[in-house]
């Protein structure tokens, strides 16, 4: 149990995707922040760790999948969510190997993203 | 491979064949037709279902589903050319039409809809705010959905601009104007502006359009008063891009003659090209948009008094307040910032006690000119200094503003006049883009209920979201709610339709039992009252006339009144329903999902009249059917697949095609009789039809009528042998059925298959009722929906059309799911006479219930 509340950063290049986001999140309790381009969300990881990083894997003009690695790299111990709405086997494969810990397909609930973030949350001991 | 080549290879396929064509291989056509008709109509479904709020969606998805969508519509037109071994091609062409439109709103070029170019506002439903832009679409929701007094008036719409500007191809001399606009090049955009605004000030509207404005006006003046307003309603327009004041309203115009109604309605169109709106778009990044406009006429309120209501006053202190100013006369010098204005700041909970009140002196007033026009004129002395409003007016306006917040879900402008007789008439509401004051208050709107109790949370659905702050108003069984008091949320055991009637004063609905798809829900959603079903032990917990906040997005219901919650969901930065991908996916499932063909008996049954993918898929089932029919009864040889005709004690006219083991080696010649059957499925559903008290009731007079009638109807011409042939149609095999029933106007579907495989084991059950009053039909729908929840079946209801699956249950458990669909086929053939109020569905269910009785697990 602790107080501190449990962080959340959104990297999806469909603007809707983190317009639904923020304020669910905000609303359930969390803080997050959004990012349209995974340069921005990448300064940002290096500037502070996230508890939680939910992004697209397949992008204009960016790769879902570097990104990812990147963060696990700075920060071994945040849980990554991919959403997709194309998610083939090879790239589910690779972001496992890289560390993903849940898989939710485009589009999905609300509730649903929300189930995956407190699964991490519970497998990190994070959150009341 | 395109839609179209494939139609080409499977036409090419068929006539090398013609004739020769086995009949399993036209069966095998006709399952494929069935299997592709249930995906588009599962599409459909699926597609709906994420305008529901929950889902979170991007434009890929859109895109991706709109094309799995058409693929399918396009493959089953080209089936029904296989399976009737010809062209189709009207229906071909019908299917590209609407191909074309879909593709056209993807690209972002809004069709509007095929209306005529005026639209009484007194006609304006739901969604017609492409053809009647926002503003006028708000107002015919404000007057047809609430029920609140609007003026009198009509629509000119953006398809009657759209034509106008295409002659002469002013529309694309447009789009190249616009193209070239650069915000910063400020001389660039007052010479684009000039040069389309002289366009359409000298604009030559259709002579169509000319006379049917003027007719529309006259007739307007006729029953409003011989003066007219006529205001902008351009797509964008009042959304939150308000353009707010950059269009043209003209006050005071005549219905005909020089400076009349026409000629307003040209101003106020080159106003869609003024500097400042063309600025604005720039600024808003709306250039790739094109513009158009539809344009209001109403009767001008002959105003006493009039003004403008903020429900949130951005400007004050208190952090529950509303504004109001108010003038003597009409509106338009409060709006325009022009005049001295009373300014009372109330409390937004009820009773709306005055915070504060400041009174100015008036001295003038501005009211319509007989002559035409409006003027400004000395108020009378009397006048000068009194206040607009009484203590009861202020009170009846703030009540109607925020009705009307609570129904558009964001802080208004509302715009409203008294008239000489003290009636409040709203003229306009457009959303009002409030800041916080203190970004942090609103900034983590979690805390806004971190302290608060929870009396309830974790279980419900939410039929509407929202959150919603109220005194609780327990709804008694039978009780007639005539004393519900305005701003309560009402609690009840049960949802049930009854409680439309208060839903436009209640603020929010709690019910211990009921479906987010039931008939109550839906009105909700249509009056945007925040609703959760289904919330275990409400109606026990809550006490009448406690302050509770119920948030049904997140299903909680908290003790007290969170203010600070319920101006966070009213400050949300967003409104999904405002974002591009709602509203792009709503206006191609404009194109999807209506079903305009109903009756198959109509001459309107037609290809060419299918106006949406599901019109389309209903015309190819219905035409499968028809042709599987004639096709077995008119196939060359005899062989198993040849059409025999059921004979049994129950009238069905059934026509059975065995393909593999569905009768008895025994049954031979054309008749069967019920004991040759050995198809497992259909055995299930006659005994349900069987059953005691199902058929036996005498059909209600009426409907014996409409049976009967229906019976001689629904002989096609085409049919091969009517007299020998039944009109049902039922494909058989030891496991499998596919039934298609038209009993009375009542269409029902049945395709099942039982076998030793649990995993196989499925039903699909769709029900489509005929051409019974709408609220009958939705009455009957509910009830067919709960008997099939109650057994388990996975529900849609669409309309009058319900659909239920039932899969991978054990076989025994499938069985007595096809003798309760038997039960219910023949149960609703006469019920319809009998739905004469919404109380007769319970009592219906409860006997239909008592005598097939739910499996006892499927209990929620």
């Amino acid at each position: 149990m602790s107080d501190r509340r449990t962080s959340i950063l959104v990297l999806d290049d469909e603007p809707i995707v983190c317009k639904r986001l923020r304020p669910f999140f905000s609303k359930a309790g969390y803080e997050v922040e959004t990012f349209g381009s995974a340069d921005e969300a990448l300064a940002r990881v290096r500037e502070r760790a996230f508890d939680v990083v939910i992004t697209d894997l397949k992008m204009q003009d960016m790769d879902g999948l570097a990104f990812l690695t990147k963060v696990k790299e700075i920060h071994p111990d945040t849980g990554v969510i991919v959403i997709t709405g194309f998610a083939t086997l090879e790239t589910a494969r690779e972001s496992f190997r890289q560390g993903v810990f849940d898989f939710v397909a485009k589009p999905f609930k609300l509730a649903d993203i929300l189930d995956s973030v407190r699964r991490v949350e519970k497998e990190k001991g994070l959150g009341a | 491979m395109s839609p179209f080549t494939g139609l080409k290879n499977a036409l090419a396929a068929w006539r090398a064949r013609k004739h020769q064509v086995p009949f399993t291989v036209l069966f095998k056509k006709f399952k494929s037709i069935l299997e592709r008709n249930n995906l588009v109509l599962e599409l459909m479904a699926d597609m709906g279902d994420k305008l529901g709020g929950e889902y979170v969606f991007d434009q890929q998805y859109i895109l991706d589903s709109c094309d799995r969508l058409l693929d399918q519509v396009f493959k089953l037109v080209s089936d029904l050319a296989v399976l009737r071994q010809r062209k189709n091609v009207d229906l071909f062409l019908a299917g590209e039409r609407i191909q074309h439109q879909i593709r056209e709103e993807l690209a972002g070029r809004r069709a509007p809809g095929r209306t005529g170019p005026i639209l009484p506002l007194a006609g304006l439903a739901n969604d017609l705010g492409d053809e009647c832009g926002n503003k006028m679409a708000n107002l015919g929701d404000i007057r047809n959905i609430l029920g609140m007094p609007t003026p009198e008036g009509f629509v000119i719409t953006t398809g009657a601009y759209l034509a106008a500007v295409e002659r002469g191809a002013l529309r694309q001399r447009i789009s190249q104007a616009l193209s070239g606009l650069r915000l910063g090049d400020e001389a660039g955009l007052r010479e684009v502006s000039a040069r389309l605004r002289q366009e359409i000030l000298g604009l030559a509207l259709p002579r169509v359009l000319a006379r049917a404005i003027a007719a529309a006006a006259r007739d307007l003046a006729e029953r409003a008063g011989p003066l007219l307003a006529v205001r902008s309603s351009a797509w964008d327009e009042d959304t939150l891009s308000s353009f707010a004041g950059m269009y043209e309203t003209r006050l005071g115009v005549r219905p005909e003659g020089p400076g009349g109604v026409v000629d307003a309605y040209r101003e106020v169109l080159a106003s869609l090209f003024s500097e400042d709106a063309l600025r604005y778009r720039l600024y808003r990044g709306l250039e790739g948009d094109e513009p158009a406009m539809a344009v209001g006429v109403v009767g001008l309120v002959d105003a006493r008094a009039s003004g403008a209501l903020y429900t949130y006053a951005p400007l004050h202190d208190h952090d529950q307040a509303m504004v109001v100013s108010a003038a003597w006369g009409l509106g338009k010098p409060v709006v325009d910032g022009t005049a001295e204005t009373d300014t009372i700041v109330l409390h937004r909970n009820p009773p709306h006690a005055v915070l504060s009140r400041e009174i100015c002196p008036k001295p003038q007033r501005m009211v319509a000119d007989p002559a035409g026009g409006v003027l400004l004129e000395d108020t009378p002395p009397e006048l000068r200094d009194a206040p607009c409003l009484t203590p009861a007016q202020l009170s009846e306006l703030a009540e109607a503003a925020l009705t009307l917040e609570r129904f558009f879900r964001r802080p208004l402008d509302v715009e409203w006049a008294y008239d000489h007789d003290g009636k409040l008439v709203i003229l306009q509401a457009r959303p009002l883009r409030i800041t916080p004051r203190d970004p942090q208050a609103c900034a983590d709107p979690s805390l806004a209920a971190k302290d608060a109790r929870v009396l309830l949370s974790g279980s419900g659905a939410a039929a509407m979201g929202g959150v919603a702050a109220g005194p609780v108003y327990k709804a008694r069984p039978g009780a007639d709610l005539d004393d519900f008091p305005y701003g309560a949320i009402l609690v009840a055991a049960h949802s049930s339709p009854r409680y439309a009637k208060v839903m436009p004063r209640c603020r929010g609905i709690i019910t211990d039992v009921g479906s987010a798809t039931g008939h109550m829900a839906t009105i909700a959603r249509e009056l945007r009252v925040p609703t959760l079903v289904g919330v275990d032990g409400a109606f026990r917990t809550l006490r009448p006339g406690q302050e509770i906040t119920l948030d049904a997005d997140r299903k909680v219901v908290y003790a007290g009144a969170l203010a600070e919650l319920c101006r966070s969901d009213l400050a949300k930065e967003d409104v999904f329903e405002e974002s591009r991908e709602y509203r792009l996916l709503k206006r191609v499932l404009k194109r999807i999902t209506p079903l305009t063909l109903v009756d198959p008996n109509s001459p309107d049954f037609t290809p060419a009249r299918c106006a949406t993918c599901h019109d389309i898929a209903r015309y190819v089932h219905q035409k499968a059917v028809e042709e599987l029919i004639t096709l077995s009864a008119t196939h060359l040889e005899r062989h198993e697949g040849a059409p025999r005709r059921l004979s049994s004690s129950l009238p069905l006219g059934l026509t059975l095609i065995d393909v593999d083991r569905g009768l008895a080696d025994t049954a031979t010649g054309e008749e069967v009789r019920q004991e040759d059957l050995r198809c497992v499925p259909l055995l299930a559903i006659m005994e349900g039809l069987a059953r005691a008290g199902m058929w036996e009731i005498d059909p209600a007079r009426v409907d014996l009528k409409s049976f009967m009638s229906s019976m001689t109807r629904t002989f096609g011409a085409d049919q091969a042998h009517p007299e020998r042939m039944g009109r049902n149609l039922a494909v058989v095999s030891r496991e499998y059925l596919n039934l298609h029933l038209r009993l009375g106007y009542h269409f029902t579907v049945v395709d099942a298959y039982i076998g030793d495989s649990l995993n196989d084991n499925a039903i699909f059950f769709r029900f489509m009722g005929g051409v019974t009053e709408l609220v009958r039909r939705s009455r009957r729908a509910v009830l067919i929906a709960a008997v099939l929840e109650r057994f388990d079946f996975r529900v849609q209801v669409k309309g009058d059309m319900v659909t239920g699956r039932a899969k991978k249950h054990p076989s025994a458990a499938m069985l007595d799911k096809l003798r309760m669909l038997g039960g219910l086929i023949g149960y609703t053939r006469q019920l319809d006479a009998r739905l004469d109020d919404d109380a007769s569905v319970q009592r219906h269910l409860d006997e239909f219930l008592s005598t097939f009785s739910a499996p006892k697990e499927a209990a929620p």
